[in-house]
């Protein structure tokens, strides 16, 4: 009991020694750690916790007769030879540090420890020439040309040798695999000027399949997706636990990329790594996860295919069977095959009620954006959610029954879809309020070209439209401005010719709207307009007129923000 | 610019402006235009730019100390509300009688009001390669609209200080040891590049060493401040443009920098005499600490020393006494929350006893924000990098300032710019 006590005693010291540390008062922790040396001399924590807290107090000298004296206490521990070596490195000391470092070399002639110790050192001491000397050194007098790989990568990378750094990396791979996240984060940093010539030196000549797949991923984190993958596909050609291992990694690195060329990638990585997976629930559920990634990169035939695939696998589980089920609604959706679609939500019984119920919607969303008005709204029939009343609201909009719509998208209020939604929903809103009657089917048609992408046709039948009201005896609260405004929005966004007609467009509303909120509104479009046509001088020009003219508008605070743009007040981030 | 020019050139869309005035939108003039800068002032910022090309243009205008947050008062005219219209600082006419009720209300309180009448010219030093950080009195001074010219060691050597009236050093490491970013950030590019730059500098300047040129820069900003020049000075330009001053014939420059190691007695051999405002400091003698001496409060690079960032507060002067003090301080705000640079802070114990101290918080060693006087000229220093991104990192984005028109901080560095227009004799201090 007694004995207990006593070698407890140093443990509840150090342990005070690293809670004063943690909380910042290292003379105090220092104090404690000697103290505790002074007790057991090749205590380590103690030691190690002195290498952490004297170089702060500019100290650092005092630790060289305790890690000598630790040393030279127990000279085969490797711990405390590597605390001395440190210690003679960071206090400038290079003959006593090659001493040290060769002589444990000596006792040791298969070990990289000592080399590896001496130079890391050394590269904390930011003497990258030095360390890099000890590590050619280490690899000479071991023989191994492959040893300290990722060192010699490391101290390439410091002094700005990218090419050097890969050359490295790619040999430590054959003998390290397990190091090629850390490879790839780390070169993956290159400058831009760079990457060329690494992507290069990884993949001439014939690669290993190692350096193929480092080149891969490098590739694709530098923005290269489809040359990344055509440079890994061969890498994992041949079935092994270790192909399927980094063709779903490949894929998950795809996946943090949103461009078509990475989902496109995704995809092809996903379903290589189906194919060397056992057939079964991962293989299903990968393939599943294939065909939604196809989906969104626009390839419904890839999709298709591989969903049949699913479809055949007699293993698959049945979560795998309803994602893929879901994924072949959506494909027949997206592919514009809504009838096939449509028997599809009335006779597969595999299809979840929540996953039914969605893709429900999404029919009807994509039957009203193709014009089948009527069939959209059969669709949601038998639906009362939020959602769908927003979509009815649209539905209602494209007919050209304007108090409908404008009463269903008060009823879906911000709750329906994402803030995008909400706020196209708000923005519709604002222009119902601003017309008369209950009915007007050419604004419904307008607005469903405008839905359906035609925006050319969107806009000459947007601007018909607003002629029809002003004509029809609308004044500046008829609403037409607000109309022509629209139209003049759409048609800026097009080709020259379309915007040659949206600034005839904004100049007729400022000219015609007064002090109505279309004017000042027209006026920044005008000037956004401008800008970027690269007539600058013209658009600080609207920009200030607008600013003075209508001080009270709700948009000046955004001219203020465009002008110091155009002006090129506002830093570039 | 004349006054005809800035008439000119803020009446660039006259047609317009007419046509503004037929649909009689145009307020009639009154005799004099106030823009508040207390908390019902729309952009504190821009406001101080609309009465810097006022002053620019000839016209007098008064700087309104301590009253509703330090307020200007320009006379009326119509390019002047176009001006502050179009960047969107509020103006409030205000009539003869109530002219007289503003001098009534600043004669018998602690205020003054200052006449503002010559624009200073004003010089930023940076490197003509463009470093990976920003510099707020830069982003400042781009903001409210206020020109100025870019000057670097070819510049201060070659003598064209003389030309301008305000001078300002931001992210500056005169001790010639780039910051000691290498411990940071070895082998960027950008660090690589601006060693390279700053060695080329030199041999083209004829100084044998970074540090040296670098020392020679410091001792050329001193002369301009002596020779009556107003120099503003943040972050690390603050700290080592003295501890350089303070080094003229020792060498505190770290082995990497100018291939030899600290002379180990340079704290015993500093001439504090020749710094502006700090004596007593000890300089880090570590090449291995991201510190350059015990002058900074906070040490944000160095673990073991970094202190919190607390709030720091603005001294109430007596205007009529101290106008000089007081104009510094004019904000909305008089506690402001402190934010991090290089150099943060300023230990107490470290400032010259001459120094007049603008701003600390309570309680804690360090101030923030001092100023003094050396030869004929005036000297303002302030701790931190950027008062809107209070742990600013090298590569961040810059601070749009649109999105803080009210900074109080960014307000100090404007008053800094104003400072020199205002009428030399008015100033007791």
């Amino acid at each position: 009991m007694a004995l207990l006590a006593a070698r407890s005693l140093p443990a509840q010291a150090i342990g005070q020694g690293f809670e004063l540390e943690r909380s910042g008062q290292y003379e105090q922790a220092a104090a404690i750690y000697l103290a505790t040396l002074r007790a057991e001399p090749t205590n380590i924590s103690a030691l190690l916790g002195l290498e952490r807290v004297l170089p702060p107090l500019n100290r650092l000298g005092e630790l060289l007769p305790v890690a000598q004296r630790a040393a030279a206490a127990n000279p085969s521990n490797v711990a405390l030879r590597g605390v001395l070596l440190r210690t003679y490195v960071a206090l400038n000391e290079p003959d006593s540090a090659r001493a040290l470092a060769l002589e444990w070399a000596r006792a040791a002639p298969r070990d990289e420890a000592p080399y590896r110790e001496w130079a890391m050192a050394l590269e904390d001491a930011h003497r990258h020439a030095a360390a890099r000397d000890v590590l050619l050194a280490g690899r000479r007098a071991l023989g191994r040309a492959g040893a300290f790989g990722i060192e010699m990568a490391e101290l390439s990378q410091l002094s700005g040798d990218w090419e050097g750094a890969a050359r490295e990396w790619a040999a430590a791979l054959t003998d390290a695999p397990v190091q090629l996240p850390n490879a790839a984060s780390a070169l993956g940093e290159a400058p831009d000027g760079q990457r060329e010539h690494i992507a290069r030196l990884l993949t001439d000549g014939t690669p290993s399949p190692l350096a193929r797949r480092l080149a891969g991923e490098l590739l694709l984190g530098w923005g290269q997706p489809l040359r990344g993958w055509a440079v890994f596909e061969p890498s994992v050609a041949t079935p092994s636990a270790d192909a399927a291992f980094a063709a779903r990694r490949f894929a998950d690195l795809a996946g943090g990329r949103n461009t078509p060329e990475a989902r496109r990638v995704r995809a092809l990585a996903l379903a290589r790594y189906a194919d060397l997976s056992p057939p079964g629930g991962v293989a299903a559920r990968a393939r599943a996860d294939a065909a939604r990634a196809f989906i969104e990169a626009g390839d419904q035939v890839a999709a298709r295919a591989v969903l049949e695939r699913v479809a055949q696998d007699s293993n698959a589980p049945p979560d795998a069977q309803r994602l893929a089920q879901r994924a072949v609604v959506e494909a027949l959706i997206e592919g514009g095959k809504r009838d096939e679609a449509g028997r599809q939500l009335a006779s597969n019984a595999r299809l979840s009620a929540d996953d039914r119920a969605s893709l429900r919607l999404r029919l009807a969303r994509a039957s009203m954006l193709a014009g089948e008005l009527d069939r959209a709204e059969a669709e949601l029939a038998r639906d009362s959610s939020v959602e769908t009343i927003a979509l009815r609201g649209w539905i209602a909009l494209y007919r050209g029954r304007l108090s409908d719509a404008h009463r269903l998208f008060l009823a879906a209020g911000p709750y329906a879809g994402d803030r995008r939604d909400a706020t196209e929903r708000t923005e519709m809103v604002a222009l119902l309020q601003q017309l008369p009657g209950d009915s007007y089917p050419a604004l419904g048609g307008a607005l469903l070209l405008l839905a359906q992408g035609d925006s050319v046709r969107a806009a000459a039948a947007l601007r018909l439209a607003a002629g029809r009201l002003a004509t029809g005896g609308g004044g500046e609260g008829s609403g037409w401005p607000d109309l022509l405004l629209l139209a003049g929005r759409v048609a800026a966004r097009l080709d020259t010719a379309q915007q040659r007609s949206a600034l005839q467009v904004f100049d007729e509303v400022v000219r015609a709207a007064g002090q109505g909120a279309a004017a000042p509104a027209a006026e920044l479009e005008w000037a956004r307009l401008l800008e970027r046509r690269a007539e600058t001088a013209e658009a600080i020009r609207h920009l200030e007129h607008l600013i003075l003219t209508y001080p009270g508008s709700a948009v000046v605070p955004e001219a203020r923000r465009e002008l110091e743009r155009a002006k090129g007040a506002i830093p570039r981030s | 610019m004349k006054r005809r020019e800035f008439v000119r050139s803020v009446g660039r869309t006259a047609a317009l402006a007419v046509g503004a005035d037929l649909l009689g939108l145009a307020p009639p003039l009154s005799s004099q235009l106030l823009i508040p800068m207390d908390e019902s002032q729309s952009d504190h910022l821009k406001a101080y730019g609309v009465t810097y090309r006022v002053v620019q243009a000839g016209i007098k205008a008064e700087w309104l100390l301590n009253y509703r947050g330090g307020s200007f008062l320009l006379p009326d005219g119509p390019a002047i509300r176009r001006d502050a219209a179009l960047v969107g600082v509020s103006v409030e006419p205000v009539e003869d009688a109530r002219v007289t009720a503003i001098r009534g209300e600043i004669e018998a309180s602690n205020m003054d009001a200052v006449p503002l009448e010559k624009a200073p010219k004003v010089a930023v030093y940076v490197p003509p390669n463009v470093p990976p950080w920003d510099d707020a009195v830069t982003m400042a001074l781009q903001y409210a609209g206020i020109q100025f010219d870019k000057v670097w060691d070819f510049e201060v050597l070659g003598g064209k200080l003389a030309g301008y009236d305000w001078l300002h050093l931001h992210h500056e490491d005169f001790t010639g040891q780039f910051s000691k970013f290498y411990l940071i950030y070895a082998g960027q590019p950008w660090l690589a590049e601006m060693v390279r730059f700053n060695a080329d500098a030199a041999k083209q300047l004829g100084a044998a060493t970074v540090p040296d040129l670098k020392k020679a820069v410091a001792r050329r900003i001193r002369e301009y401040v002596g020779n009556g020049g107003f120099l503003f000075a943040m972050c690390t330009a603050t700290e080592t443009l003295d501890l350089a001053l303070a080094a003229e014939r020792v060498d505190i420059a770290a082995v990497f920098a100018d291939g030899t190691p600290m002379d180990p007695q340079a704290d015993a051999k500093l001439d504090w005499s020749k710094a502006l405002a700090f004596t007593g400091a000890h300089v880090e003698p570590s090449p291995q600490i991201a510190s350059f001496s015990d002058i900074d409060g906070h040490q944000v690079n160095a673990p073991a020393r970094r202190q919190p960032l607390g709030a720091f507060k603005l001294f109430n002067f007596s205007a009529k006494i101290d106008p000089v003090p007081t104009l510094l301080v004019q904000n909305h705000r008089q506690v402001i929350p402190d934010f991090y640079g290089l150099t943060t802070s300023f230990l107490r114990t470290r400032l010259k006893p001459s120094d007049i101290v603008l701003a600390d918080e309570e309680g804690a060693p360090w101030v923030k924000y001092i100023n003094g006087n050396h030869g004929k000229g005036t000297w303002t220093f302030f701790g931190g990098h950027d008062p809107e991104d209070q742990q600013h990192q090298i590569g961040d984005p810059p601070t749009d300032l649109s999105l803080h028109p009210h900074s109080p901080g960014y307000r100090l560095i404007l008053n800094n710019v104003l400072f020199p227009a205002a009428k030399k004799r008015e100033l007791k201090t």
